[in-house]
C-alpha cells in the first residue's frame, strides 16, 4: 500500500530486452572495467622477456613478410605509397577489426565460468575486448609515425590535406564493426557452436578481400562491384587516403559502410543483450 | 526492519538431451509455426502430456518466501533439489521461466571463491580484480585491504607473487578473505566453505555471522554440511525435487531434513 514498501532495488523477472543499454549499471563497474582491460593487456606479455614489445613485433614481422612476398616476389603495386607505410598501416587496422570481432565472438564461451558464478554487466568483457585492442593500436600507431618520419626525412612527399583530420573516425568505424559482428557472434554461439569454426577461416578470406596487402585501385573492374558489399574495404583505403594523400577515396562507399556499422552495431547489442540472462543454460 | 528479498511464483524450467540437430529440427518447428501463427507444436499443454516425452524439467516449482532484513536462511535440500538453481536466479545469473524475484540492497553471491582470479597475477591484482568482480570499488579495496591481507594469514612477502604459486589452502584464504569483506546488504553463498581446512571454516562461518549481526547483513546460504547452517543460521528452507517443503527454525527443519535422508 504504502509507496515505501514496493521500492525494491533489484527485480528479476523472465522477461529478456532487446534494446536497453544500462549505461547506469555500467558506469557502477567502471572499476571493474578498467581492471579487466588492464588484465587483457598485461597478460599478453606476463612472464616473457621482451614484455610489451610484442606488441610491435607481430605487425613489423607481418610487414616484412608482406613486403617480401607481395611487394617483391608478386610484384604487386601500392598507389606509391612507400611499401613498409601501406603494409603496417594496413595490417595494424586489419588486426584491430579482426583481434576485436575474434574476441568479442568468444564472449560468452570463454566467459562461461566466470558468467556462470557471478553477476556483472556482460558487456563488460567486450569493451575490455575492444579497448585492449585499441590500445595496442595506439603503440602500433606509433611505431608507424616513425617510418612516417624516416621516409618524410628521405624526401618522399605526402600530399597531406585536412582529410588527416578524418582518421579517428575509422578507427571508431572499425571499432564498431568488430565489435558489432562480435557481439552477434557470440549471442548465436551460444547454442549452436558450429559457427565457431567459421570466425577464424571467414576472417582469413574476408581479408584477402579487403584491401591489406593491395590498393582497391589493382582491382578489376569486373570485380570492383563485389568489392562494395565488403564494409571494411572502404575504412581501410580511407584512413590511408588520410594519412597519406594517395589512393582512392569513394565517398559513395564510404557513406554505405559507414551506415553498416552503426546498423550492425546496433544489431548486435541487440541479440547480447537478448541472450545475455539465459546463455548460461544452454552454452 | 523490512522485507530484504521477496520471492513469488519462481520457476525455472530445463530443456534435456543434447543440443544438436534435434534441437535445431525443433527450434526451426517452433519458429515456423509462431511466423505462421499457428500453436508451437512443442508447446507442453499439461503435465501428463510431458510425461510421455520428456525433454523439459523443472528445476523449481512454485517457489514463495521472503527473507528479513538481517536474517540468515539457510537453504538445504538433497542434490539436485533446486539450491543451486535458486542461488543462481537470485544471483542473476540465469532469467526464471516464471515468477518475479524482489530484492532492496546490494546483493553480493559467491557462488565459488576465486571467480575470475587470474593466476599469472599477484595476490594484490587478484585482490582488486576479485572484489570488482563481485561488485567493490576501488576505494572499497583499497580501503580494506591490509584487513583481507590480514584475514587471509598469507605472509606479506607472498602477497607480490602469481597466484599460481600458491599452495591451495593459500589461493582459497586469500579468495575467501575477498569475499568477507564484501559490504553488500545481501549476501548469497553456495557451498563455498567446503574448500579450506576446518579451522579456516570456523573463522569464515564466525566473520558471516558477525557481519550478519553487527551489521544487519542479510545472508542466504546453501551448504551440505548441517552443523554448519545450525552454527550460521536461523532459518532454514527445505527444498525438494524443486519444491519448498517447509520454511522454519532452522533446528526443525535440519531434523525433517535428517528425516528425508534417512528414508
Amino acid at each position: 500500500m504504502t509507496s515505501d514498501k514496493e521500492t525494491w532495488d533489484v527485480v528479476i523477472t523472465p522477461k529478456r530486452m532487446w534494446l536497453g543499454l544500462n549505461l547506469k549499471e555500467l558506469r557502477q563497474y567502471k572499476d571493474l572495467i578498467a581492471l579487466m582491460i588492464r588484465r587483457e593487456f598485461v597478460s599478453v606479455y606476463k612472464q616473457t622477456i621482451f614484455g610489451p614489445l610484442w606488441f610491435v613485433f607481430q605487425p613489423l614481422m607481418s610487414t616484412f613478410l608482406y613486403m617480401f612476398v607481395f611487394g617483391n616476389i608478386a610484384q604487386m603495386g601500392t598507389d606509391e605509397i612507400p611499401q613498409a607505410l601501406f603494409y603496417f598501416s594496413g595490417t595494424m587496422l586489419w588486426t584491430f577489426f579482426a583481434t576485436t570481432l575474434q574476441k568479442c565472438s568468444d564472449t560468452f564461451i570463454n566467459n562461461a565460468g566466470l558468467f556462470g558464478k557471478v553477476y556483472f554487466p556482460r558487456l563488460t568483457m567486450p569493451i575490455a575486448y575492444v579497448t585492449n585492442a585499441f590500445f595496442t593500436l595506439l603503440i602500433q600507431f606509433a611505431v608507424m609515425l616513425v617510418f612516417y618520419v624516416y621516409y618524410l626525412a628521405n624526401g618522399v612527399q605526402f600530399s597531406l590535406s585536412w582529410w588527416i583530420l578524418t582518421a579517428p573516425i575509422y578507427i571508431l568505424q572499425l571499432a564498431l564493426l568488430g565489435t558489432g559482428f562480435g557481439i552477434m557472434i557470440s549471442a548465436l554461439t551460444t547454442k549452436y557452436h558450429d559457427l565457431r569454426n567459421l570466425v577464424s577461416f571467414g576472417l582469413s578470406i574476408l581479408m584477402y578481400a579487403t584491401p591489406v596487402v593491395y590498393p582497391i585501385s589493382s582491382i578489376p573492374m569486373r570485380w570492383k562491384a563485389l568489392f562494395q558489399f565488403n564494409p571494411v574495404a572502404p575504412v581501410i583505403e580511407m584512413f590511408r587516403y588520410s594519412l597519406f594523400g594517395k589512393g582512392s577515396c569513394n565517398l559513395k562507399m564510404w557513406a554505405y559502410s559507414l551506415i553498416v556499422s552503426v546498423v550492425v552495431f546496433l544489431l548486435g547489442l541487440m541479440t547480447f543483450n537478448h541472450n545475455e540472462q539465459t546463455f548460461v543454460d544452454v552454452v | 526492519m523490512g522485507t530484504a528479498v521477496k520471492v513469488e511464483h519462481l520457476s525455472k524450467e530445463y530443456r534435456l538431451g543434447v543440443i544438436g540437430n534435434g534441437s535445431l529440427w525443433k527450434d526451426i518447428q517452433s519458429w515456423t509455426a509462431k511466423l505462421q501463427g499457428k500453436p508451437d507444436p512443442w508447446t507442453k499443454i499439461n503435465e501428463e502430456s510431458r510425461i510421455g516425452r520428456r525433454d523439459h524439467f523443472w528445476a523449481l516449482k512454485d517457489i514463495n518466501f521472503e527473507v528479513q532484513q538481517g536474517e540468515r536462511l539457510g537453504i538445504i535440500g538433497r542434490n539436485g533439489a533446486g539450491k543451486s538453481t535458486l542461488l543462481r536466479i537470485l544471483s542473476q545469473i540465469t532469467a526464471p521461466t516464471e515468477g518475479v524475484v524482489k530484492m532492496r540492497g546490494h546483493v553480493a553471491s559467491l557462488l565459488e571463491v576465486g571467480t575470475g582470479f587470474h593466476p599469472e597475477f599477484t595476490g594484490r591484482e587478484n585482490i582488486y580484480l576479485n572484489g570488482a568482480i563481485l561488485g567493490m570499488s576501488k576505494a572499497d579495496i583499497d580501503r580494506n585491504f591490509d584487513d583481507i591481507v590480514a584475514f587471509s594469514e598469507i605472509e606479506p612477502e607472498f602477497i607480490d607473487t602469481p597466484v599460481k604459486r600458491y599452495s591451495s589452502g593459500m589461493y582459497v584464504r586469500l579468495a575467501f578473505a575477498v569475499a568477507a569483506h564484501l559490504n553488500s546488504e545481501i549476501l548469497i553463498a553456495d557451498e563455498v566453505l567446503a574448500v579450506g581446512d576446518v579451522k579456516f571454516q570456523e573463522k569464515c562461518l564466525g566473520k558471516m555471522k558477525e557481519v550478519s549481526e553487527k551489521q544487519g547483513r542479510t545472508v542466504l546460504f546453501v551448504s551440505h554440511n548441517i552443523g554448519a547452517v545450525r552454527q550460521l543460521c536461523q532459518t532454514g528452507a527445505l527444498l525438494d525435487h524443486g519444491k519448498l517443503l517447509m520454511l522454519d527454525n532452522v533446528d526443525k527443519v535440519a531434523d525433517e531434513y535428517a528425516k528425508l535422508i534417512g528414508q
